[in-house]
């Protein structure tokens, strides 16, 4: 309910500041959340890729599903598989696991350090699937990033401060042993979205 | 550290990083979980911590927060519970060195879905793994558990 206030307070303020700009309206997925008057494109989309770089990372993807799998990936494992199990989002759809085995039977609070062990983070679950982007281009998943119906209801700027502060997400730069971390750092991250969604947050086109 | 395990409040004297399974089995001597893969791969160790199914090999002692409730708990004045009496009903058991596991989820599965489907008992139970091949016995004990539950409420 908070959130859905902050968008309506934003997404009023942003109107009224067009129609005094007397700026044409634009759909919300190509709507800036900054100046872009004046921006070099190539910065942007050079701070994209490292975003890019980070959420198309498996440490992140590989539970950003559509399918209701999340997968495993690694040196060891050749392909990227299913998450072995059977492990689903859930019935409920929640992401949590099924009745009987949920993501936190064996996902603790923090990373088991045995080799093949089990990672672990607070509240271990899938993404909801409206965010899921394993398999999509740097396009589709840059576009998606942009659109509150389908980045969580957030605006850029809470984009970024969940990447910074979400304990799961911090996770992916510290997996665990035997596993690659996502590249950079959480406050690396935030500090590009910041700096993309400040040159206008530009997409690449496929 | 104090622990409520089967009903039973206990002190452990054991470091937070400890797997609850070595507390269980080394520390207070309640030997129904069982140790197998050490990386939850296999379900083997599988208990109950208030209801939710977990594995205590690779569970941290000091992160327990809950009741915990084994293989050994599951029984109420000497009455066997309902999963118990129909795996013994079914004869799941073959060698038996996975089946603390398999009736702990099975018992989660029961508290949340009163009659499963099959689906729901493959969703529930894909994680306890069994060598001697007993599934189809143990999707046979669970709905007559279930059948059990219902005819006991």
């Amino acid at each position: 309910m908070r959130r859905a206030i902050l968008l309506t307070i934003a997404a009023t303020l942003f109107a009224a500041a067009a129609l005094a700009q007397e700026v044409a309206p634009v759909a919300p997925e190509t709507v800036p959340q900054a100046e872009t008057t004046l921006v070099d494109p190539t910065v942007g989309l050079a701070e994209w890729q490292t975003i890019h770089d980070v959420f198309a990372h498996p440490r992140c993807a590989n539970c950003h599903v559509d399918d209701d799998h999340p997968r495993w990936s690694g040196a060891h494992y050749g392909e990227t598989r299913f998450h072995a199990f059977n492990v689903q989002r859930g019935a409920d759809g929640s992401g949590f696991g099924n009745p009987g085995m949920r993501c936190m039977t064996c996902h603790f609070e923090s990373n088991s350090n045995v080799l093949h062990g089990p990672p672990g983070a607070p509240s271990w679950h899938l993404a909801p699937v409206e965010m899921a982007w394993f398999g999509k281009s740097s396009a589709e998943i840059c576009a998606q990033i942009k659109d509150p119906e389908r980045n969580g209801g957030r605006t850029l700027s809470e984009v970024a401060e969940h990447v910074r502060d979400d304990a799961l997400v911090a996770w992916g730069w510290a997996p665990g042993p035997g596993r690659n971390p996502a590249p950079g750092s959480a406050e690396e991250t935030f500090a590009a979205i910041e700096r993309w969604s400040a040159a206008g947050a530009p997409c690449p086109i496929d | 550290m104090r622990l409520t395990v089967d009903g039973k409040q206990m002190e452990i004297d054991a470091d937070p990083e400890m797997p609850l399974l070595w507390a269980l089995r080394d520390l207070a001597g309640i030997l129904g979980p069982k140790f197998g893969c050490g990386i939850a791969a296999c379900g083997a160790c599988t208990v109950l911590i208030d209801g939710s199914p977990v594995r205590s090999c690779v569970l941290p002692v000091g992160g327990v927060e809950g009741d915990v409730v084994t293989i050994e708990g599951l029984s109420r004045d000497g009455a066997l519970s309902a999963v118990q009496q129909a795996w013994l009903d079914e004869q799941v058991a073959q060698c038996g060195y996975c089946q603390a596991g398999q009736i702990m989820s099975a018992t989660a599965l029961l508290d949340e879905i009163d009659n499963p489907t099959d689906e729901d008992i493959d969703n529930a139970m894909a994680g306890n793994l069994c060598r001697c091949g007993t599934y189809p016995k143990i999707r046979a004990a669970i709905k007559r558990a279930a059948a059990l539950k219902l005819a006991r409420a």
